[in-house]
Parts: C-alpha cells; structure tokens; sequence
C-alpha cells in the first residue's frame, strides 16, 4: 500500500510532521511511515501515531541520510514524503526529490490531496503573494518549523524497524561542528517589539530604542541590514522572511522603510505603529498609526509619553 | 587553474509588483527585471576567487527570452563568459526541470572544479536547485556556506544551520549554495561595465540539450497567484507639533489595550 513518508533530524519538528501526516492520512488512506535517528525519538514517533518508524543507524550526517530515505520512500512507494523545513532538512528533501524524479515543495504552508496531486500553498516574491500550486505524485515537501501543532503523544502502537544506512559519500569529511550562541530572546513569541532599521545613524543610538522598549516592556528587534551589515544586534533579533516572524500585540518601528520581505515577518502582529521621515516609505502602508518625523525627535517624546 | 561555474536567475524585482487591492492579483506590468539578489552573492564569491587565486569565471543562467536582456549586467560583474539559456519553458519550470536544465548545460562547458549556487531565487525562493545539481551530476552538494575557500582540489566550506555551524571538506568538485552573509557584492564599476562589452556571452538551445519532453515537464505548476492585502487602520497623525502626535498615539494605544 502506498504510504506518507515523514523525516526531521529535529525531533521536535519530526512530530509536527506526524500532525500534518495524519490529516493527509485522513484522506488518502494511507499508512504513516516515519524515520528517525535514535531510539528515543522512534519510540515518541510510534506513540505519537506514526504506523511504523524506521530507524536508520550508521549514519552521524543527516544529509548523508537523503540516499536510505530515498530507498525507503521508493520501497514503501511513499505517495508524499514530507521533510521538516530545517536548512539540513531542505538539502535532504532536494537530493530525496532528484532521486525519485519528484517534484518538490519548499516550505509548504497548506497541504492536502486534491485531484489525484498534492495542493499546497507557499509564499513568493519575498512573502508578497501566496502561491497555490498542485504537484504530481510521489511529492516532496518540506514544511517549516511550527507550521503544524506537535502530535501528543498517545496509545500509538506503531512498529519500530531498524535499518543500517549505507554508503556515505568517501570525497566528504565533516568537522568542527559549533553550536551557534543563543543570547536567550525570543523575538518571535515577543509580546511587544520595537524595531529599529536604518534609520537608525548609528550603533550608539540603540539607546533611545532601548529607553522606549524599556518604556514599554518591549524586546528591540531589528531588519536584515542591521543585523548582517552593520551587526550592531543578532541575527536572532531580525524579523521578516529571512528572519524571524512575530505575533507580538504591538510592533512599533523607528526608521524602517517597510520592504516586503520585513513586512512578511510582522503580518500577525495585532498593533503595527512606524515612525519613519518618509512619508511614502511602504511600512505606512502596512502600519495601523503612523508619525511622519525624525526618530530622533519623536522616540524620546514617545518613551515620555509611556512613562507619564 | 580552477574553473569555477556561477548559477544565476533572472528574476522579477519584487520591489515594483503592486497588489491590486480589489481582487489580490499582482500587478507585474512595472516590474523590471534584476539578478537575483542571493545569486550576486554566488557571483561575488565566484570573482573573489578569481581575484584571490586566479580562476576562470563562467556563468549561466536558465530563463525566459527576457533573460538576453541580463548578459552585460552580469558580465560587468566580473565572470569572464556567460552562457544562457533562452526559452519559454523556463517561465513554467519548477526546481526539477531547472535543475536538470542547468546539469546538461554543465556537463557540456565543464568540468568545472566547483559550481555555485544561490541559496535560493529571490522570486521563488524554491533552494533545491543546487542540491539537485549536485546530485543530478553526481557531485558532494555543500549547502547554505557562509565561507568558501579552494584548496589543492578541495572545496572548504562552513555552513551555517540555524542553530549551529559545521565545515564540510570535500575532495575534487562540488556544488555549494551560498547564503548572503558570505561577502557584500559590489556595484560594478565604470571600468567593470565597460570591459563586459568585450566579454562573450553563448547561447545554448535547449533543443541541443538532449533533454527528453519527460525531463522539461514540470512536476509542480501554479494553479494561482494571489497578493497578500494588509487590512490595517493606516491612519497618519500630522499635527505641526510632533508632541501633539505622540499624544494621539498614546492615546490610540491606550484605546486599543496595548499601553
Ligand atoms: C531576498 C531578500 C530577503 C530579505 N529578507 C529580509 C528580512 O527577512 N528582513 C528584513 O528586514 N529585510 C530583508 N531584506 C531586506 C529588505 O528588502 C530591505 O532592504 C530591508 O528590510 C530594509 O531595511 P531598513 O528598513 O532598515 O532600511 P532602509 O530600507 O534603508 O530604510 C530606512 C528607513 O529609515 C528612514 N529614516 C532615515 N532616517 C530617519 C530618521 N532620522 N528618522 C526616521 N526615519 C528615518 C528612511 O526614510 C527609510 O524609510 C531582504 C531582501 C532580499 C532581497
């Protein structure tokens, strides 16, 4: 029997895969086939609802798994193989896809079976427009991180199999493996957020976006260039397409001219207040207030206001 | 010497489509075309190797007719030849059909001692063409490099993974997608621009590729397009006095229980 193939190197992702599995599996009727790297992880996949889960052994790379997983999709004629949407995950979903001469959906937000194809709806143009695109199966599709709720676990009494994985590529050596610090924020689950963009002439003047954030119990979050160009804040602090996508109630901006590609990472905050000098600058467009004027006058008098 | 392969893509600035508020359709008929931003940084890479090193710099590009109109804009940005693919099949190919496009291209103007990638194309922004190549010919595929360098035939590279960092050693050829933190591109310079004038540029038919209907059909098409509305209150205060603003905002954010 055909069946629905799900794989993430990222466990916590692997079983958001097992909720997007299981409502495919609602209408294709077909069986829920996880892979996972280690014991631990295959047996919460089993409880979590996954039919059968196989665990590949001998492998430290996860990419170096795109070939057993390719094998496995074409044994167990895997009708959709769903990839969770890490930058790991997204080079094994393409080398999956070539393998079995499959189309491949990258980051899909809805996925269901429509007509005999996959119908899934992603985003282009920098988060500008909603595609809706129909793929013919077998399909590939990653999904990114907390598109989908994680399964709970709950009587699953899924088969666990192991499978040594072959292979490895002899002309790869991978090495110095370094965890990338972390300075403890969160900007995506910020209750409040003050952006700041270029607008903003120099590093030194963070402090008048901090007086305010500190005003409004606010994280400081920032856009791409200030973040990788000028690196006067962490990456982890930029939001829109490339970056973070926040659900804050208020997302207030000093200087930011409002492209498309940040604005897609602010669509679902509740309140979106700018400050900006130009008054054709797109981010009025996006924003529920706007004050046309220079942050440096106007950021101290709101952080003023606030404190009165 | 090396030999090193660029990938770009001739894209849509996004900049310049407009959302028709009405009905969400996009409004593509003032888009200009630009290089894709992610591929300028695979470009740049490409040249400061060829700066650093010494290399020969070859490009290619897949797209529609509209792509001639890209040949001196990339040239002027340091490759020494480009060779473009020109056909109307492009403007309905997904990842699969690009990807085994760019493969048979390749093979034909290789062997190249590394190939580079974008991470992804600014329009789509699909990141599977470069993994896809790698494997179509048979290449170790290093994906999402922030750090390049070429080695006695090897290809070292760190990636960057979101929550961490890892360098992936190759030996002899390889195919890499960089991201955009791995260098700043430049604006070509006068001299720059004026030298592409004199650089070739090849046009390969896609009909001598050898490619079967099979392997030029997409396996994913667009059912629809639709831009997205921001519903917002969009209300400006534009008292003389920017005091007099601040107030009615706080007031405003008082009113809507935020403050
Ligand atoms: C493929 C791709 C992906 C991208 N992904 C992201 C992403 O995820 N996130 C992101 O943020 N960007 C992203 N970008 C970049 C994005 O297109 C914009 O370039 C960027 O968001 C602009 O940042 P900014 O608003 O800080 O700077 P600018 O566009 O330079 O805007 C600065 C603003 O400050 C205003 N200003 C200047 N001085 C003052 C003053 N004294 N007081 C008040 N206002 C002032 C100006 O009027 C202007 O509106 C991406 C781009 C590409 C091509």
């Amino acid at each position: 029997m055909p069946g629905i193939l799900i794989f993430s190197e990222n466990n916590a992702i692997a079983l958001e895969l097992v909720t997007a599995g299981l409502g495919l599996k609602a209408t294709m009727n077909h069986s829920l086939c996880a892979v996972a790297l280690s014991e631990a992880d295959a047996t919460a996949l089993a409880a979590a609802g996954a039919d059968k889960v196989v665990l590949l052994t001998g492998q430290d790379w996860p990419e170096g798994c795109a070939q057993p997983i390719a094998e496995l999709a074409a044994r167990e004629l895997a009708a959709v193989i769903l990839i969770g949407g890490t930058a790991r995950g997204k080079d094994i979903a393409a080398k999956v896809a070539n393998e079995l001469d499959a189309g491949l959906v990258t980051e899909a937000q809805t996925i269901e079976i429509a007509e005999d194809k996959l119908q899934t709806t992603r985003l282009k143009y920098g988060g500008l427009a909603v595609a809706c695109e129909a793929t013919v199966l077998p399909a590939v599709v990653t999904i990114a991180p907390r598109t989908f709720d994680k399964a709970v676990a709950g009587g699953g009494q899924g088969q666990i199999t192991s499978l040594a994985a072959t292979g490895g590529d002899p002309r790869v050596k991978v090495s110095e493996l370094c965890p990338i610090e972390r300075q403890g924020v969160d900007i995506a689950a910020a209750a409040r957020i003050v952006c700041v963009g270029r607008g903003l002439a120099k590093k030194e003047d963070l402090t008048l976006a901090e007086d305010l954030a500190k005003a409004l119990s606010a994280e400081i979050g920032c856009t791409r260039g200030i973040a990788e160009d000028y690196h006067w804040l962490p990456v982890e602090r930029y939001i829109g397409i490339s970056g973070q996508n926040i659900k804050a109630e208020l997302y207030l901006s000093l200087g930011v001219s409002g492209q498309v590609q940040h604005v897609a990472g602010i669509r679902d905050a509740k309140v979106i207040v700018a400050v900006d000098t130009n008054e054709k600058a797109p981010i009025f467009a996006a924003a529920d207030y706007g004050i046309v004027g220079d942050l440096y006058e106007v950021a101290p008098l709101i952080t003023a206001a606030l404190k009165k | 010497m090396s030999k090193i392969l660029v990938c770009y893509k001739w894209v849509l600035d996004e900049q310049d489509i407009r959302v028709n508020a009405a009905d969400a359709s996009l409004d593509l008929s003032r888009a200009k075309y630009k290089i894709s931003d992610y591929d300028k940084n695979a470009i740049e890479e490409a040249v400061l190797l060829q700066e650093g090193q010494g290399a020969t710099v070859d490009a290619v590009t897949f797209g529609g007719d509209a792509v001639r109109q890209s040949l001196k804009d990339l040239l002027s940005r340091g490759p020494d030849k480009v060779y473009y693919i020109a056909d109307p099949a492009a403007d309905k190919a997904d990842g699969y059909v690009t990807a085994g496009v760019l493969a048979v291209a390749a093979r034909k103007t290789g062997p190249y001692d590394l190939i580079i990638c974008g991470e992804g194309s600014a329009d789509a922004y699909n990141q599977q063409v470069a993994p896809r190549l790698a494997a179509s010919l048979g290449l170790p595929a290093i994906t999402y490099v922030q750090s390049l360098k070429l080695e006695d035939g090897r290809v070292v590279a760190t990636r960057k993974l979101g929550d961490c960092t890892e360098v992936v050693t190759v030996e002899g050829p390889a195919v890499v997608s960089v991201v955009p933190e791995i260098n700043k591109p430049r604006i070509p310079s006068l001299k720059q621009v004026l030298a592409a004038a004199k650089k070739p540029s090849e046009e390969i038919k896609i009909a001598d590729l050898g490619l079967s209907p099979r392997q030029l059909a997409a396996k994913t098409v667009t059912l629809t397009v639709k831009g997205f509305v921001m519903n917002r209150k969009n209300v400006l205060f534009k008292e003389p006095a920017q005091a007099d603003n601040v107030a009615k905002l706080a007031a405003a954010l008082a009113k809507e229980g935020v403050c």
